[in-house]
């Protein structure tokens, strides 16, 4: 993403890019769900999307659901979007929480379109104005990591991206900065550069492995520290959403692609056992599984600097939050977004590094707030995990958020951030953090008054997504990638 | 707070109290009694809300039902493209006008070609090339019009505000009482007793000091104030029929500064020098700049003046007065501890405050100000370490480091950084690849259309004219 995204900014200008890359060390090789921003990266590429989704067997994605949350046998649907349109500009979940309190029987997520959309399996792109209802939704896509990859690195290597294969196996340092000046490969290739971006992924290459940076764990608030990871074949109704179970000692994913469906198990290792985690996901998946389950080891924090000299690490080397909001993409796209803005002219400034790691520390900060909300608003006490967050004591801005939800329904505003209110209304409500008080201006409204309303909302809602084609017919008219079982299933 | 009936004492009948008085009772049900004691302010305190709004003030009023129609038919209000800068520190001159985003020619942020090319940023701006030629027009709805990206507020006499809005409170069930509080007896964190000369005692669940400088109720709750320095300011009315233009005007000297506001039927200026200084104006008033430590103590929360004080360069105490409002809407009380929704509302509240401060700092941090008393003292109030950082990013690369919800937006800075003569060192690698023709042919492209629309847009005067006339003949009046 690093390479495509900096090629095509920059491709005018006389900036060399190399893209050192070793296949014996392969990547990662998951991470497949994303949030709608990856939209605006494809877009800033120009890159065509039906093309993109043929490419990368993506599918639409119009959330999240979790299931097993809040307590067991619960599920709720994270939407990208607003939960019906606010009314004399308060909030529409004011008036839903009186209207339950005064016996309103329809959920939250009847009055809004991408959920009931997204439980129809239906999928639309959003068009007009985006404050009406069937519009005020966003989107994003679930695909294969791996594509993806290929695919942009076809597209910077058309920018003029050298691609190197090799391992580097030394790292050259200028006596007299500091700085890293020079990687060298296995095969003796020496490759010299002014500025490094280190996506090595966990290992950290530079950033850590030669320059030291540190790391602050947040192990103590996010302990989940592996995964093990399977596709398996496609069944059922193609879901334009990602979901995300509890279990006893951590949580496993479920990402459906138009060729397969992704799987994992993110867990505390202090909990289970690694037989365990694997027999948990294996005996659960929707099909045979396509591949010897994966595993992972991970620690969840951030590097102490992400910008250190004239290292910038950008991906895992950056830091590692589990992939329950599908956010470490993101994190890479606002790394590369603050990059480009800071882009080094003549040689490397501390006010650009000062400025590159207070942006992401932010980030990464709202980030993890975000995560940890999902482990502690919950009511689960049956493990040992479990009673772990029960007895945690929180961040101050965590605790602060959940107090002024639970009195009145009231979410703290900050500007920054990639959740905004309507996500933290979705994950608070969804996981049975039902209000006590809402916002008194809504009761200068009568109750049938807010019936009424409500009722008009909730029905333009469901018109709208009676409208809306199914995921897979919207495929196969954009997007679908040739061959792919789901549409050669029948459907076609 | 939801179950039996609440009551809400407003204490000041200036600007901030009618203002909170009208939003409160228009938007809480009828469990709500709200009562506004009058009285407790000096009306010349009004003056140091400056006589002029933000773009934001529009929807605000509208929400409190002062249309525009209201405004101009029945008040001498006019149009705000901002404030002209005329004379201030070093010889600067600039229109700090209010304007939409900038244009971003190739997705690349206006200010780094300008950087590259060098070039200045005025001629680019509707609303200031409009306001420095003393001519107005409503922005239209079509964004393709060169007009559409300019913003405006109002230019207004508080006093006349004041008597619309209490109007418009008459129409609702709260109640007005002209009198002084005597006493102030805060009994818990949910209950007040509020005692009148007229002997009546008053107990509330919520009080709003609206009262200014006085501040008495909110120091009486325990709130505490928190200055360095004084300013003298005095505000002197000349009547006039020709109505000036669109902006506000500010000449500073060595002793402080003075704004002229241009309204329908006057032209008023305000003088703001060091405290205690002798005016050339008949009455001096001194007012302490600063603001309170938390706004909201006990169940008594500070609003407008009574919470702080900022000099008027900007619309900023009108910006804040309504920030102050709009946040005691969205944390009226629920329950009987209102604990959540005065750290919530003190939080951000000190935001505001500190960027506030850190904007107006921008304006006066200059190497080369007077070295007078009132200019040295301005300058001692800046340091910030935000503020540093904006303006390291800035001279480094025009980078805008923004902070969450400030109240003045890219546009506003990018401006106040160009008339304050800042230049970023270098501009941004991305220019790089736009040539120079390219660049200079989309600046000049800018630059003519401004330039051509303005000469076809009518004087300020003649279109506040044109809008009465036809105003009146819908009937608006
Ligand atoms: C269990 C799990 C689930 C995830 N799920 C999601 C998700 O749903 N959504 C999401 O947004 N993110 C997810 N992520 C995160 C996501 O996978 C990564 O952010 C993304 O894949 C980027 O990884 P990377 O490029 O930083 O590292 P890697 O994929 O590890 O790539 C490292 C690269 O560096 C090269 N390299 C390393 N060392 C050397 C060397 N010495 N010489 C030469 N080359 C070298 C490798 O060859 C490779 O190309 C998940 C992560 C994990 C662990």
């Amino acid at each position: 993403m690093t390479a495509a995204a900096l090629s095509h900014k920059f491709k005018d200008l006389n900036i060399d890019i190399s893209l050192v890359e070793s296949d014996h060390i392969g990547t990662v090789g998951v991470g497949e769900a994303t949030l709608p921003h990856i939209r605006f990266f494809n877009q800033a590429l120009g890159i065509d999307e039906a093309t993109f989704m043929k490419s990368t067997e993506a599918t639409f994605k119009l959330g999240i659901e979790f299931c097993d949350w809040g307590r067991k046998g619960d599920h709720y649907i994270h939407p990208f979007g607003d939960y019906g349109v606010p009314i004399d500009e308060l909030d529409f979940h004011q008036f839903w929480l009186k209207l339950r309190k005064a016996g309103g029987t329809h959920r939250l997520s009847d009055y809004s379109y991408p959920i009931l959309a997204a439980e129809q399996g239906r999928f639309r792109i959003p068009e007009g104005d985006l404050n009406e209802i069937g519009s005020n939704f966003g989107y994003a896509y679930q695909f294969d990591a791996g594509l993806y990859a290929k695919f942009l690195r076809t597209f910077s290597e058309a920018n003029g991206v050298r691609r190197v294969e090799g391992r580097a196996v030394e790292v050259g340092i200028d006596g007299e900065s500091g700085n890293i000046s020079s990687i060298k490969l296995e095969d003796g290739h020496v490759i010299e550069a002014d500025l490094f971006v280190d996506c090595s992924g966990f290992r950290g290459l530079l950033i850590e492995q030669e320059l030291k940076t540190g790391y602050d764990d947040w192990s103590h608030w996010l302990p989940c520290n592996r995964a093990v990871a399977v596709p398996c074949e496609s069944r059922g109704e193609l879901r334009p959403y990602t979901r995300a179970t509890a279990r006893t000692a951590g949580w496993q994913w479920r990402i459906p692609l138009q060729h397969r469906t992704g799987n994992g198990h993110v867990y505390w290792n202090e909990f289970i056992s690694d037989d365990e985690a694997t027999h948990q996901l294996m005996s659960t998946l929707d099909g045979p599984a396509l591949a010897e389950p994966k595993q992972l080891f991970f620690k969840t924090g951030r590097r102490k600097k992400f910008w250190n000299r004239n290292v910038v690490s950008i991906g895992l080397s950056a830091g590692f939050l589990e992939p329950l909001e599908s956010t470490s993409i993101h994190l890479i796209q606002e790394g590369i977004t603050t990059l480009i803005e800071l882009f080094p002219r003549d040689g490397v400034n501390p006010l650009d590094i000062n400025e590159y790691n207070a942006r992401m520390g932010l980030n990464f900060e709202r980030v993890r707030d975000f995560l940890l909300l999902h482990y502690v608003a919950t009511q689960r006490d049956d493990s040992e995990m479990w009673r772990y967050f029960q007895a945690m004591e929180l961040p101050d801005s965590l605790q602060e958020k959940l107090s002024a939800w639970n009195a009145r329904g009231y979410v703290l505003q900050y500007e920054f951030g990639v959740f905004l209110p309507p996500s933290w209304v979705a994950v608070m409500h969804g996981q049975n953090l039902i209000p006590e008080g809402h916002d008194p201006r809504v009761d200068r409204y009568s109750i049938a008054d807010i019936e009424a309303r409500l009722e008009q909302i909730r029905l333009d809602t469901v018109r709208e997504v009676e409208t809306t084609p199914t995921q897979v017919d919207f495929l196969r008219r954009h997007g679908a990638a040739s061959g792919s079982p789901l549409v050669s299933a029948g459907k076609m | 707070m939801t179950t039996r009936s609440k009551t809400i004492i407003i204490c000041g009948g200036g600007l901030a109290g009618s203002l909170a008085t009208l939003s409160l009772s228009l938007s809480l049900g009828s469990e709500y009694h709200i009562v506004q004691v009058g009285g407790i302010n000096a009306r010349h305190e009004d003056h140091l809300y400056g006589g002029a709004t933000d773009p934001g003030s529009y929807n605000f009023l509208l929400r409190l039902g002062l249309d525009e129609p209201t405004l101009m038919l029945r008040s001498a209000t006019s149009f705000s493209f901002g404030t002209h800068f005329r004379q201030w520190l070093d010889g600067r001159s600039w229109m700090q006008c209010h304007h939409a985003p900038l244009p971003t020619p190739s997705g690349i942020p206006l200010r780094h070609y300008l950087t590259r090319e060098n070039a200045g940023l005025e001629p680019l701006l509707i609303s200031a090339q409009a306001a420095l030629a003393g001519k107005f027009a409503h922005p239209p709805a079509d964004p393709r019009s060169v007009l559409a990206s300019a913003e405006y507020g109002y230019q207004f006499d508080a006093d006349e505000w004041v008597a619309l809005l209490d109007r418009k409170i008459g129409e609702t069930s709260a109640r007005r009482i002209n009198a002084e509080i005597r006493s102030i007896i805060h009994e818990s964190a949910t209950r007040s007793v509020v005692n009148l000369d007229t002997g009546e005692p008053l107990e509330a669940d919520l009080v709003v000091d609206a009262s200014g400088l006085s501040r008495y109720p909110i120091e009486a709750a325990g709130g505490t104030f928190r200055t360095s320095r004084s300013i003298g300011f005095s505000l002197s009315k000349t009547p006039s029929d020709a109505l000036g233009p669109p902006c506000r005007t500010i000449d500073a000297d060595e002793t402080g500064w003075k704004a002229t506001t241009h309204l329908q039927n006057a032209r008023h200026t305000l003088r703001v020098s060091e405290a205690g200084m002798a005016s050339d104006e008949a009455a001096a008033h001194t007012a302490a700049l600063g603001h309170l430590v938390e706004a909201w103590v006990g169940n008594c929360v500070a609003i407008g003046h009574a919470a702080s004080v900022f000099e008027p360069l900007t619309p900023a105490p009108m910006m804040m007065l309504q920030r102050d409002i709009e946040r005691l809407l969205e944390l009226i009380p629920t329950h009987a501890d209102p604990g959540i929704e005065r750290r919530e509302f003190n939080r951000r509240f000190r935001n505001d405050v500190e960027h506030v401060a850190i904007f107006h700092g921008a304006l006066i941090t200059i190497d080369s100000a007077p070295e007078t008393e009132y200019w040295r003292a301005a300058r001692e109030q800046t340091a910030s370490g935000k503020l540093d950082r904006k303006l390291a990013q800035f001279s480094n690369r025009g980078l805008l480091t923004s902070f969450d919800l400030e109240p003045f937006n890219e546009e506003d800075w990018t401006i106040a950084h160009w008339g304050m003569g800042r230049r970023p060192h270098q501009h941004n690698r991305q220019v790089d690849g736009v040539s120079d023709t390219q660049s200079q042919s989309e600046l000049g492209q800018i630059r003519n259309s401004v330039q051509q629309l303005v000469t076809k847009m009518p004087p300020h005067h003649l279109y506040v004219g044109k809008l009465k006339q036809y105003l009146e003949k819908q009937n608006y009046a």
